[in-house]
């Protein structure tokens, strides 16, 4: 039994059918076995590919929805003064955005695994599992 | 197995023996039981909900993490 941490795109791929992390994204969400927590952030980044990227602004309640249920399993880090300074130390290390180093420093801070759909600046890094490597 | 010290009010832990003597167990394993059952219940209802809300699922052209790069302000 584990505490994971989730990116944005988890939650995102979970929601778009086309997305080749779509089935594995989906099982992590419903995997009864393992606790999910995320970063405040991630509300942002949903709600803004919802409307930005989908032009689909009904899709923002259901997103915010599964993120909310997410909030009330294993929590929504906040992004703290402290947080974003460990973040931008990792930013700098691992040549990544503040972004996606948040999300690397709220699971480094609970020794929580970090799961990300991002290959480029995560998973290529070790920085970030994929879903599929934590659903059983 | 970790060792932790925890606090408690004296009725609630009371119970928590009542409990221990009642199934033949220890003060320990009721905690964990407890603590394990709720973590479950927790999760549970969390993969319950996600699934109704996951019924929204549609298309929207994959390739979510570069999605969430394109439009980081």
């Amino acid at each position: 039994m584990s505490t994971l941490l989730l990116d944005a795109s988890v939650v995102l791929a979970a929601f778009d059918s086309e997305d080749k992390r779509h089935d594995a994204a989906h099982a992590l969400l419903v995997d009864r076995a393992v606790t999910l927590a995320t970063l405040d952030l991630a509300r942002y980044e949903a709600a803004n590919v919802a409307v930005r990227a989908w032009s689909a602004p009904d899709a923002v309640a259901p997103l915010l929805a599964a993120l909310e249920r997410i909030a009330g399993d294993g929590g929504v880090v906040p992004s703290t003064q402290a947080l974003l300074a460990r973040a931008s130390e990792l930013a700098e290390e691992h040549t990544i955005s503040v972004y996606d180093a948040a999300y690397v420093a709220a699971a480094e801070e609970a020794e929580r695994v970090l799961v990300s759909c991002d290959e480029r600046d995560l998973v290529s890094k070790r920085l970030a599992v994929f879903p599929e490597t934590v659903t059983k | 197995m970790a060792k932790v010290m925890v606090s408690m009010p004296e009725a609630l832990l009371a119970e928590v023996d009542a409990e221990a003597r009642r199934i033949g167990s220890t003060r320990s394993a009721v905690l964990r039981g407890f603590a394990d059952e709720a973590l479950r219940r927790r999760r549970g209802d969390r993969a319950a909900a996600m699934r109704t809300v996951l019924r929204e699922a549609s298309p929207h052209g994959g390739n979510a993490a570069e999605q969430v790069k394109a439009t980081r302000p």
